[in-house]
Protein backbone atom coordinates (compact mmCIF):
# COMPACT_ATOMS: atom_id res chain seq x y z
CA UNK A 1 0.00 0.00 0.00
CA UNK A 2 1.97 2.78 -1.32
CA UNK A 3 -0.01 5.49 0.18
CA UNK A 4 -0.24 4.04 3.21
CA UNK A 5 3.47 3.61 3.43
CA UNK A 6 4.17 7.39 2.27
CA UNK A 7 2.51 8.64 4.98
CA UNK A 8 4.16 6.34 7.64
CA UNK A 9 7.71 7.31 6.73
CA UNK A 10 6.37 11.20 6.60
CA UNK A 11 5.11 10.83 10.35
CA UNK A 12 8.12 8.91 11.31
CA UNK A 13 9.74 12.01 10.53
CA UNK A 14 8.13 14.19 13.18
CA UNK A 15 9.68 14.67 16.76
CA UNK A 16 8.58 11.80 19.30
CA UNK A 17 7.20 9.74 16.59
CA UNK A 18 8.52 6.37 15.66
CA UNK A 19 7.24 3.83 13.03
CA UNK A 20 4.62 1.91 15.78
CA UNK A 21 2.91 5.08 16.50
CA UNK A 22 3.11 6.27 13.07
CA UNK A 23 1.56 2.72 11.61
CA UNK A 24 -1.48 3.81 14.45
CA UNK A 25 -2.13 6.99 13.41
CA UNK A 26 -2.01 6.37 9.35
CA UNK A 27 -4.48 3.17 10.62
CA UNK A 28 -6.72 5.75 12.38
CA UNK A 29 -6.58 8.24 9.80
CA UNK A 30 -8.24 5.27 7.54
CA UNK A 31 -10.59 4.71 10.15
CA UNK A 32 -12.13 8.01 10.69
CA UNK A 33 -14.79 10.10 8.54
CA UNK A 34 -13.36 11.99 5.56
CA UNK A 35 -14.53 15.14 7.25
CA UNK A 36 -12.05 15.18 9.66
CA UNK A 37 -8.97 13.96 7.51
CA UNK A 38 -9.67 17.23 5.03
CA UNK A 39 -9.60 19.32 8.19
CA UNK A 40 -6.44 18.11 9.04
CA UNK A 41 -4.92 18.49 6.11
CA UNK A 42 -6.00 21.52 5.53
CA UNK A 43 -4.58 23.07 8.78
CA UNK A 44 -1.15 21.20 8.31
CA UNK A 45 -1.42 22.71 4.48
CA UNK A 46 -2.54 26.26 5.67
CA UNK A 47 -0.41 25.97 8.87
CA UNK A 48 3.04 28.10 7.08
CA UNK A 49 1.20 30.32 5.72
CA UNK A 50 -0.90 31.64 8.23
CA UNK A 51 1.94 31.71 10.81
CA UNK A 52 5.08 33.67 10.47
CA UNK A 53 7.84 34.53 12.61
CA UNK A 54 7.80 37.89 14.22
CA UNK A 55 10.37 40.33 13.23
CA UNK A 56 11.14 41.83 16.94
CA UNK A 57 11.06 38.49 18.93
CA UNK A 58 11.20 35.72 16.95
CA UNK A 59 8.88 34.04 18.58
CA UNK A 60 5.68 32.61 16.31
CA UNK A 61 2.45 34.59 15.09
CA UNK A 62 -0.35 35.34 13.13
CA UNK A 63 0.89 38.86 12.91
CA UNK A 64 3.79 40.98 12.31
CA UNK A 65 4.57 41.83 15.01
CA UNK A 66 3.25 39.56 17.41
CA UNK A 67 0.20 40.82 19.78
CA UNK A 68 3.03 40.63 22.58
CA UNK A 69 5.48 42.99 20.93
CA UNK A 70 2.54 44.98 19.23
CA UNK A 71 1.14 45.23 23.30
CA UNK A 72 0.82 48.93 24.77
CA UNK A 73 0.29 46.99 28.23
CA UNK A 74 3.57 45.14 28.14
CA UNK A 75 6.75 46.14 30.31
CA UNK A 76 9.44 47.54 27.95
CA UNK A 77 11.95 47.39 30.43
CA UNK A 78 11.84 44.12 30.37
CA UNK A 79 13.03 40.89 28.03
CA UNK A 80 12.87 37.50 28.40
CA UNK A 81 15.26 35.61 26.39
CA UNK A 82 13.88 31.93 25.71
CA UNK A 83 15.49 28.91 23.66
CA UNK A 84 12.34 28.40 21.05
CA UNK A 85 8.85 29.89 20.65
CA UNK A 86 7.39 27.09 22.70
CA UNK A 87 8.91 28.62 25.68
CA UNK A 88 6.87 32.20 25.35
CA UNK A 89 3.82 29.92 25.26
CA UNK A 90 4.71 28.62 28.44
CA UNK A 91 5.87 31.01 29.98
CA UNK A 92 2.65 33.45 28.79
CA UNK A 93 0.60 30.43 30.22
CA UNK A 94 1.55 30.98 33.64
CA UNK A 95 0.44 34.68 33.70
CA UNK A 96 3.28 36.28 35.91
CA UNK A 97 5.37 37.39 33.38
CA UNK A 98 4.59 40.97 32.11
CA UNK A 99 7.34 42.07 29.69
CA UNK A 100 8.84 41.02 26.19
CA UNK A 101 10.55 38.22 24.69
CA UNK A 102 13.30 37.39 22.40
CA UNK A 103 13.60 33.90 21.10
CA UNK A 104 16.82 32.72 20.19
CA UNK A 105 16.47 30.00 17.83
CA UNK A 106 18.70 27.43 19.95
CA UNK A 107 21.43 27.34 22.04
CA UNK A 108 24.94 27.16 21.80
CA UNK A 109 26.19 23.99 21.33
CA UNK A 110 29.37 23.60 19.25
CA UNK A 111 28.90 19.54 19.16
CA UNK A 112 25.83 20.30 17.27
CA UNK A 113 27.83 23.33 15.48
CA UNK A 114 25.74 25.86 17.22
CA UNK A 115 28.07 28.96 17.82
CA UNK A 116 26.32 33.00 18.84
CA UNK A 117 26.29 33.33 15.10
CA UNK A 118 23.75 31.08 14.51
CA UNK A 119 21.61 32.38 17.03
CA UNK A 120 19.49 35.65 16.83
CA UNK A 121 21.74 37.14 19.39
CA UNK A 122 22.77 40.08 17.36
CA UNK A 123 19.16 40.99 16.73
CA UNK A 124 18.98 40.98 21.13
CA UNK A 125 21.49 43.69 20.94
CA UNK A 126 20.08 45.74 18.71
CA UNK A 127 16.78 45.88 20.58
CA UNK A 128 18.83 46.60 24.03
CA UNK A 129 20.74 49.12 21.99
CA UNK A 130 17.20 52.14 22.73
CA UNK A 131 18.46 51.86 26.14
CA UNK A 132 14.61 51.46 27.40
CA UNK A 133 15.39 48.51 28.65
CA UNK A 134 16.91 47.83 31.87
CA UNK A 135 16.92 43.88 32.70
CA UNK A 136 17.11 40.86 30.20
CA UNK A 137 16.02 37.56 32.06
CA UNK A 138 17.77 34.48 30.44
CA UNK A 139 15.01 31.51 30.55
CA UNK A 140 17.37 29.06 29.32
CA UNK A 141 16.95 25.73 30.80
CA UNK A 142 19.57 24.54 33.40
CA UNK A 143 21.69 22.20 31.27
CA UNK A 144 25.35 22.61 30.04
CA UNK A 145 23.82 24.24 26.61
CA UNK A 146 21.57 26.53 28.38
CA UNK A 147 24.11 27.49 30.97
CA UNK A 148 26.82 28.36 28.49
CA UNK A 149 24.51 30.48 26.34
CA UNK A 150 23.27 32.04 29.71
CA UNK A 151 26.88 33.00 30.50
CA UNK A 152 27.64 33.96 26.95
CA UNK A 153 24.67 36.21 26.59
CA UNK A 154 25.79 38.34 30.26
CA UNK A 155 28.89 38.76 29.18
CA UNK A 156 28.23 40.21 25.84
CA UNK A 157 24.92 42.46 27.31
CA UNK A 158 26.57 43.80 30.47
CA UNK A 159 28.10 46.89 28.86
CA UNK A 160 24.97 47.68 27.47
CA UNK A 161 24.52 48.58 31.02
CA UNK A 162 21.05 45.82 31.39
CA UNK A 163 20.45 44.25 34.41
CA UNK A 164 21.26 40.66 33.58
CA UNK A 165 19.36 37.74 35.52
CA UNK A 166 18.22 34.08 35.29
CA UNK A 167 15.38 32.16 36.64
CA UNK A 168 15.99 30.66 39.68
CA UNK A 169 16.38 26.76 39.95
CA UNK A 170 15.45 24.53 42.69
CA UNK A 171 12.66 22.80 44.46
CA UNK A 172 8.78 22.71 42.25
CA UNK A 173 6.77 24.46 44.22
CA UNK A 174 4.59 22.22 46.00
CA UNK A 175 7.00 19.44 45.29
CA UNK A 176 8.12 17.14 48.12
CA UNK A 177 12.20 17.46 49.32
CA UNK A 178 11.34 13.70 50.03
CA UNK A 179 11.29 13.18 46.06
CA UNK A 180 13.36 15.86 44.82
CA UNK A 181 16.59 14.37 42.48
CA UNK A 182 19.82 15.23 44.36
CA UNK A 183 21.13 17.63 42.04
CA UNK A 184 18.17 19.89 41.97
CA UNK A 185 18.54 19.56 46.22
CA UNK A 186 22.26 20.43 45.52
CA UNK A 187 21.66 23.84 43.04
CA UNK A 188 18.61 24.74 45.59
CA UNK A 189 21.49 25.16 48.34
CA UNK A 190 23.20 26.73 46.46
CA UNK A 191 20.50 29.41 45.21
CA UNK A 192 19.03 29.43 48.98
CA UNK A 193 17.27 33.02 49.83
CA UNK A 194 16.74 34.92 52.89
CA UNK A 195 13.57 34.79 54.27
CA UNK B 1 21.10 -6.33 50.73
CA UNK B 2 20.80 -10.23 50.16
CA UNK B 3 19.98 -11.96 47.13
CA UNK B 4 17.22 -14.54 47.42
CA UNK B 5 16.13 -15.76 43.77
CA UNK B 6 17.44 -14.78 40.40
CA UNK B 7 15.57 -15.78 37.39
CA UNK B 8 17.58 -16.09 34.22
CA UNK B 9 15.74 -15.88 30.40
CA UNK B 10 17.85 -15.87 27.38
CA UNK B 11 21.12 -14.53 29.27
CA UNK B 12 24.37 -15.74 27.87
CA UNK B 13 24.48 -19.70 28.04
CA UNK B 14 22.82 -19.64 31.23
CA UNK B 15 19.40 -22.21 31.52
CA UNK B 16 15.75 -20.23 31.50
CA UNK B 17 14.43 -20.74 34.90
CA UNK B 18 14.82 -19.08 38.78
CA UNK B 19 17.64 -20.04 41.24
CA UNK B 20 17.06 -20.20 44.98
CA UNK B 21 20.41 -17.96 46.11
CA UNK B 22 19.02 -17.39 49.78
CA UNK B 23 21.78 -18.14 51.93
CA UNK B 24 24.95 -15.80 53.41
CA UNK B 25 27.27 -17.66 50.96
CA UNK B 26 26.53 -19.21 47.43
CA UNK B 27 29.54 -21.30 45.66
CA UNK B 28 29.24 -21.94 42.03
CA UNK B 29 31.92 -25.11 41.00
CA UNK B 30 32.07 -26.27 37.31
CA UNK B 31 34.77 -26.43 34.82
CA UNK B 32 35.58 -23.21 32.58
CA UNK B 33 33.64 -22.30 30.47
CA UNK B 34 30.50 -23.57 31.96
CA UNK B 35 28.58 -20.25 33.13
CA UNK B 36 29.76 -19.64 36.14
CA UNK B 37 30.78 -15.58 34.89
CA UNK B 38 27.53 -15.87 33.58
CA UNK B 39 25.91 -16.24 36.79
CA UNK B 40 28.15 -12.90 38.60
CA UNK B 41 27.69 -11.29 35.55
CA UNK B 42 23.86 -11.54 35.60
CA UNK B 43 24.03 -10.17 39.43
CA UNK B 44 26.14 -7.24 38.54
CA UNK B 45 23.74 -6.51 35.70
CA UNK B 46 20.64 -6.94 38.60
CA UNK B 47 22.93 -4.10 40.37
CA UNK B 48 23.82 -1.67 37.99
CA UNK B 49 22.69 -2.43 34.59
CA UNK B 50 25.45 -2.88 32.84
CA UNK B 51 28.35 -5.86 32.70
CA UNK B 52 31.40 -5.88 34.14
CA UNK B 53 33.22 -7.45 31.39
CA UNK B 54 32.95 -4.93 29.53
CA UNK B 55 30.18 -6.69 26.81
CA UNK B 56 27.80 -4.58 25.09
CA UNK B 57 23.78 -5.61 25.98
CA UNK B 58 24.02 -7.49 22.23
CA UNK B 59 25.98 -9.76 23.46
CA UNK B 60 24.81 -10.85 26.74
CA UNK B 61 21.40 -11.44 24.80
CA UNK B 62 21.17 -15.80 23.91
CA UNK B 63 23.05 -15.71 20.42
CA UNK B 64 20.00 -14.95 17.75
CA UNK B 65 16.81 -14.62 20.42
CA UNK B 66 17.72 -11.09 20.56
CA UNK B 67 16.41 -10.53 24.02
CA UNK B 68 16.78 -10.66 27.39
CA UNK B 69 15.79 -10.56 30.87
CA UNK B 70 17.09 -10.93 34.71
CA UNK B 71 14.75 -11.09 37.59
CA UNK B 72 15.79 -10.72 40.60
CA UNK B 73 14.21 -10.45 44.37
CA UNK B 74 16.21 -9.55 47.60
CA UNK B 75 15.06 -8.51 50.97
CA UNK B 76 16.78 -6.40 53.78
CA UNK B 77 18.87 -8.34 56.44
CA UNK B 78 16.98 -8.89 59.73
CA UNK B 79 13.65 -7.79 58.17
CA UNK B 80 10.22 -9.92 58.15
CA UNK B 81 9.88 -12.59 56.60
CA UNK B 82 6.80 -11.90 55.58
CA UNK B 83 7.57 -8.50 53.72
CA UNK B 84 7.26 -8.55 50.30
CA UNK B 85 11.23 -8.73 48.84
CA UNK B 86 12.38 -6.09 47.07
CA UNK B 87 11.84 -7.07 42.86
CA UNK B 88 14.60 -5.54 40.27
CA UNK B 89 13.94 -6.63 36.81
CA UNK B 90 16.82 -5.75 33.86
CA UNK B 91 15.60 -6.67 30.57
CA UNK B 92 16.23 -5.85 26.83
CA UNK B 93 14.32 -6.04 23.94
CA UNK B 94 14.30 -4.41 20.41
CA UNK B 95 17.84 -2.77 21.57
CA UNK B 96 15.73 -0.97 24.29
CA UNK B 97 16.73 -1.37 27.89
CA UNK B 98 14.36 -1.45 30.44
CA UNK B 99 14.67 -1.41 34.36
CA UNK B 100 12.36 -2.13 36.78
CA UNK B 101 11.96 -1.41 40.58
CA UNK B 102 8.76 -3.97 41.09
CA UNK B 103 6.25 -2.39 38.10
CA UNK B 104 7.87 0.94 38.38
CA UNK B 105 10.13 1.90 35.59
CA UNK B 106 13.86 3.42 36.71
CA UNK B 107 14.20 6.46 34.71
CA UNK B 108 18.20 6.25 35.16
CA UNK B 109 20.46 3.52 35.60
CA UNK B 110 21.97 5.06 38.69
CA UNK B 111 18.89 4.60 40.50
CA UNK B 112 19.30 1.22 40.14
CA UNK B 113 22.98 1.43 42.09
CA UNK B 114 21.26 2.59 45.55
CA UNK B 115 18.84 -0.37 45.12
CA UNK B 116 21.53 -3.08 46.03
CA UNK B 117 25.06 -2.83 44.66
CA UNK B 118 27.89 -5.60 44.14
CA UNK B 119 31.32 -5.46 45.01
CA UNK B 120 32.93 -7.37 42.19
CA UNK B 121 36.47 -9.27 42.57
CA UNK B 122 37.32 -10.25 38.78
CA UNK B 123 40.00 -10.71 36.34
CA UNK B 124 39.71 -7.77 34.63
CA UNK B 125 40.29 -5.47 37.90
CA UNK B 126 43.81 -6.51 37.44
CA UNK B 127 43.95 -3.33 34.93
CA UNK B 128 43.56 -1.44 37.96
CA UNK B 129 47.01 -1.95 39.06
CA UNK B 130 48.75 -1.86 35.41
CA UNK B 131 46.43 -0.76 32.80
CA UNK B 132 45.78 2.79 31.42
CA UNK B 133 45.15 5.59 33.70
CA UNK B 134 41.44 5.83 32.52
CA UNK B 135 41.03 2.15 34.14
CA UNK B 136 41.98 3.50 38.11
CA UNK B 137 39.94 6.79 37.11
CA UNK B 138 36.85 4.43 36.63
CA UNK B 139 37.57 2.58 39.60
CA UNK B 140 37.57 5.51 41.88
CA UNK B 141 35.02 6.90 40.34
CA UNK B 142 32.48 4.17 40.31
CA UNK B 143 33.58 4.22 44.34
CA UNK B 144 32.36 7.66 44.69
CA UNK B 145 29.26 6.55 42.47
CA UNK B 146 28.11 3.85 44.91
CA UNK B 147 27.89 6.09 47.78
CA UNK B 148 26.99 9.37 46.16
CA UNK B 149 24.22 9.96 43.24
CA UNK B 150 25.32 13.19 43.10
CA UNK B 151 28.80 12.35 42.03
CA UNK B 152 27.65 10.69 39.24
CA UNK B 153 25.73 13.96 38.26
CA UNK B 154 28.77 15.72 38.42
CA UNK B 155 30.86 13.64 36.18
CA UNK B 156 27.89 13.43 33.58
CA UNK B 157 28.00 16.99 33.83
CA UNK B 158 31.53 17.88 33.40
CA UNK B 159 31.97 14.85 30.43
CA UNK B 160 29.04 16.96 29.14
CA UNK B 161 31.03 19.97 29.07
CA UNK B 162 34.21 18.42 27.92
CA UNK B 163 32.21 17.13 24.91
CA UNK B 164 31.20 20.25 23.89
CA UNK B 165 34.33 22.16 25.15
CA UNK B 166 36.29 19.61 22.61
CA UNK B 167 34.01 20.55 19.61
CA UNK B 168 34.70 24.07 20.54
CA UNK B 169 38.37 23.57 19.99
CA UNK B 170 38.11 21.54 17.14
CA UNK B 171 35.70 23.85 15.07
CA UNK B 172 37.95 26.92 16.53
CA UNK B 173 34.78 28.64 17.94
CA UNK B 174 36.95 30.58 20.24
CA UNK B 175 33.99 33.26 20.88
CA UNK B 176 32.44 30.05 23.56
CA UNK B 177 35.65 28.61 24.68
CA UNK B 178 35.79 31.13 28.08
CA UNK B 179 32.08 30.12 28.91
CA UNK B 180 33.18 26.39 28.91
CA UNK B 181 36.20 26.91 30.89
CA UNK B 182 34.30 28.29 33.46
CA UNK B 183 31.73 25.49 33.73
CA UNK B 184 34.70 22.92 33.45
CA UNK B 185 36.37 24.44 35.72
CA UNK B 186 33.19 24.79 37.99
CA UNK B 187 32.50 21.13 37.94
CA UNK B 188 36.44 20.29 37.43
CA UNK B 189 36.88 21.30 41.39
CA UNK B 190 34.23 19.84 42.77
CA UNK B 191 35.32 16.33 41.18
CA UNK B 192 38.63 16.92 42.47
CA UNK B 193 37.24 17.91 46.24
CA UNK B 194 35.39 14.67 45.89
CA UNK B 195 37.93 12.64 44.90
CA UNK B 196 40.89 14.09 47.36
CA UNK B 197 38.28 13.21 50.11
CA UNK B 198 38.54 9.45 48.82
CA UNK B 199 42.23 9.71 48.62
CA UNK B 200 43.08 10.30 52.04
CA UNK B 201 40.31 8.10 52.80
CA UNK B 202 41.83 5.41 50.71
CA UNK B 203 45.51 6.41 51.74
CA UNK B 204 45.38 4.47 55.02
CA UNK B 205 43.04 1.80 54.06
CA UNK B 206 45.05 0.40 51.31
CA UNK B 207 48.27 0.33 53.05
CA UNK B 208 46.75 -1.14 56.16
CA UNK B 209 44.66 -4.33 54.31
CA UNK B 210 47.73 -5.10 52.17
CA UNK B 211 50.03 -5.57 54.39
CA UNK B 212 47.47 -7.67 56.18
CA UNK B 213 47.25 -9.73 53.29
CA UNK B 214 50.58 -9.71 51.96
CA UNK B 215 52.53 -9.68 55.22
CA UNK B 216 55.29 -8.36 52.75
CA UNK B 217 56.28 -5.34 55.43
CA UNK B 218 56.22 -3.28 52.14
CA UNK B 219 53.93 -0.05 52.76
CA UNK B 220 51.75 0.69 49.35
CA UNK B 221 50.49 4.27 49.45
CA UNK B 222 47.72 6.13 46.97
CA UNK B 223 48.10 9.24 45.64
CA UNK B 224 45.76 11.16 43.61
CA UNK B 225 47.87 13.83 41.09
CA UNK B 226 45.11 16.15 39.63
CA UNK B 227 45.78 17.37 36.05
CA UNK B 228 45.32 20.93 37.10
CA UNK B 229 47.03 22.78 39.88
CA UNK B 230 46.00 21.65 43.29
CA UNK B 231 45.95 24.68 45.47
CA UNK B 232 45.06 26.91 42.40
CA UNK B 233 41.21 28.63 43.09
CA UNK B 234 38.26 28.85 40.02
CA UNK B 235 39.79 32.24 38.74
CA UNK B 236 43.42 31.52 38.65
CA UNK B 237 42.25 28.08 36.74
CA UNK B 238 40.21 30.01 34.17
CA UNK B 239 43.49 31.72 33.79
CA UNK B 240 45.36 28.41 33.46
CA UNK B 241 43.03 27.42 30.83
CA UNK B 242 42.87 30.77 28.93
CA UNK B 243 47.31 30.50 28.72
CA UNK B 244 47.28 27.01 27.07
CA UNK B 245 44.35 28.22 24.45
CA UNK B 246 46.37 28.16 21.40
CA UNK B 247 48.38 25.01 22.16
CA UNK B 248 44.50 22.99 22.79
CA UNK B 249 43.04 24.78 19.97
CA UNK B 250 45.76 23.67 17.78
CA UNK B 251 45.27 19.94 19.08
CA UNK B 252 41.55 20.55 19.28
CA UNK B 253 41.21 18.85 22.30
CA UNK B 254 41.12 19.99 26.49
CA UNK B 255 44.61 18.61 27.57
CA UNK B 256 44.28 19.15 30.94
CA UNK B 257 41.03 19.03 33.50
CA UNK B 258 39.95 15.93 35.57
CA UNK B 259 39.48 13.48 32.78
CA UNK B 260 43.20 13.37 33.25
CA UNK B 261 43.93 13.08 36.71
CA UNK B 262 45.68 10.33 37.40
CA UNK B 263 46.16 7.89 40.78
CA UNK B 264 49.11 6.63 41.45
CA UNK B 265 50.23 3.71 43.79
CA UNK B 266 54.27 4.11 45.92
CA UNK B 267 56.11 1.92 47.84
CA UNK B 268 59.03 2.77 49.42
CA UNK B 269 59.25 5.84 47.07
CA UNK B 270 59.16 4.72 43.98
CA UNK B 271 55.79 4.17 41.98
CA UNK B 272 54.43 0.68 42.71
CA UNK B 273 53.55 -0.35 38.92
CA UNK B 274 56.89 -0.04 38.11
CA UNK B 275 58.68 -2.49 40.49
CA UNK B 276 55.75 -5.22 41.49
CA UNK B 277 55.29 -8.79 40.33
CA UNK B 278 52.37 -10.24 38.86
CA UNK B 279 51.49 -11.20 42.19
CA UNK B 280 51.69 -8.27 44.03
CA UNK B 281 49.85 -6.06 41.35
CA UNK B 282 47.05 -9.01 41.30
CA UNK B 283 46.93 -8.45 45.63
CA UNK B 284 46.69 -4.69 45.21
CA UNK B 285 43.73 -4.97 42.77
CA UNK B 286 42.25 -7.46 45.17
CA UNK B 287 42.71 -4.85 48.26
CA UNK B 288 41.46 -2.54 46.03
CA UNK B 289 38.13 -4.07 46.22
CA UNK B 290 38.34 -5.28 49.63
CA UNK B 291 38.68 -0.86 50.07
CA UNK B 292 35.93 -0.09 47.87
CA UNK B 293 33.38 -2.20 49.82
CA UNK B 294 34.55 -0.75 53.31
CA UNK B 295 34.26 2.58 51.95
CA UNK B 296 30.74 1.44 50.76
CA UNK B 297 30.06 0.46 54.84
CA UNK B 298 31.44 2.51 56.46
CA UNK B 299 29.93 5.77 54.33
CA UNK B 300 25.92 3.81 53.83
CA UNK B 301 26.05 1.72 57.08
CA UNK B 302 24.56 -1.02 54.33
CA UNK B 303 27.01 -3.98 53.87
CA UNK B 304 27.15 -5.21 49.97
CA UNK B 305 26.88 -7.87 48.57
CA UNK B 306 30.40 -9.26 47.27
CA UNK B 307 30.84 -11.37 44.02
CA UNK B 308 34.29 -13.21 43.55
CA UNK B 309 35.14 -14.37 40.07
CA UNK B 310 37.99 -17.03 40.50
CA UNK B 311 40.24 -14.92 42.59
CA UNK B 312 41.12 -17.45 45.03
CA UNK B 313 42.66 -19.57 42.20
CA UNK B 314 45.31 -17.16 41.87
CA UNK B 315 46.44 -16.61 46.03
CA UNK B 316 48.42 -18.67 47.63
CA UNK B 317 46.86 -21.06 50.51
CA UNK B 318 48.30 -18.48 53.22
CA UNK B 319 47.26 -15.74 51.07
CA UNK B 320 43.99 -17.26 50.45
CA UNK B 321 43.17 -17.70 54.27
CA UNK B 322 44.17 -13.88 55.06
CA UNK B 323 42.28 -12.38 52.70
CA UNK B 324 39.22 -13.97 53.27
CA UNK B 325 39.84 -13.11 56.92
CA UNK B 326 40.55 -9.47 55.43
CA UNK B 327 37.25 -9.66 53.63
CA UNK B 328 34.73 -6.69 55.19
CA UNK B 329 31.27 -8.14 56.68
CA UNK B 330 29.33 -8.90 53.59
CA UNK B 331 25.05 -9.11 53.05
CA UNK B 332 26.15 -11.96 51.25
CA UNK B 333 28.85 -13.64 49.30
CA UNK B 334 29.17 -15.26 45.60
CA UNK B 335 32.29 -17.25 44.83
CA UNK B 336 33.14 -18.89 41.62
CA UNK B 337 35.42 -22.33 41.86
CA UNK B 338 36.91 -25.00 39.51
CA UNK B 339 36.39 -28.88 40.94
CA UNK B 340 39.81 -29.20 41.72
CA UNK B 341 39.80 -26.71 44.21
CA UNK B 342 39.13 -27.03 48.21
CA UNK B 343 35.84 -25.40 48.22
CA UNK B 344 34.77 -27.36 50.83
CA UNK B 345 37.19 -26.41 53.29
CA UNK B 346 35.48 -22.58 53.01
CA UNK B 347 32.17 -23.78 53.11
CA UNK B 348 30.28 -23.00 56.48
CA UNK B 349 27.00 -23.31 57.64
CA UNK B 350 23.59 -22.21 55.30
CA UNK B 351 26.95 -22.13 52.19
CA UNK B 352 24.32 -22.97 48.83
CA UNK B 353 26.67 -24.72 46.81
CA UNK B 354 25.43 -25.21 42.72
CA UNK B 355 27.12 -27.46 40.14
CA UNK B 356 27.56 -25.61 37.11
CA UNK B 357 27.55 -27.46 34.04
CA UNK B 358 26.61 -26.33 30.35
CA UNK B 359 24.77 -23.05 31.68
CA UNK B 360 22.91 -25.57 34.19
CA UNK B 361 22.73 -25.07 37.91
CA UNK B 362 21.91 -28.54 39.60
CA UNK B 363 22.66 -29.06 43.49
Amino acid sequence: MKALEELVGLLTRLPGIGRKSALRVAYHLLKTDQAYAEALAERIRGLKSAIRFCSVCGSYAESDPCPVCASPARDRSTICVVEQPQDVVTIEGAHEYRGLYHVLGGLISPLDGVGPEQLRVDALVARLRGGEVREVVIATNPTVEGDTTALYLKRLLEPTGAQVTRLATGIPVGGDLEYADRLTLARSFRGRVRL
Amino acid sequence: MPFITVRFSSFRNLEDGEIDVAGKRVFLVGENGQGKTNFLEALYYLSYGSSFRGAVDTEVARRGTGYFALEATSRMEGSDEDLPPEKVIVSWKERTKTIRRGEKPLRDRKELIGINPTIIFCHEDFSFAVGEPERRRFFFDQTAGLVSSLYIDLLREYKRILKQRNAALKEGQVSVLEFLDEQLVSRGKDLMEERARIQADFEERIAVLYEEVSLLGREIRLRYRPSWPNDAGRNELVDYLARRRSEELALGTSLSGPHRDRWLFFSEGEEFTATASTGQHRLLTLVLRIAQAEYYSAQTGRKPVLLFDDVLLELDPGKRRRFLSALPDAAQAFFTFLPGEPWEDYRSEGTIVYRVEHGRLAD
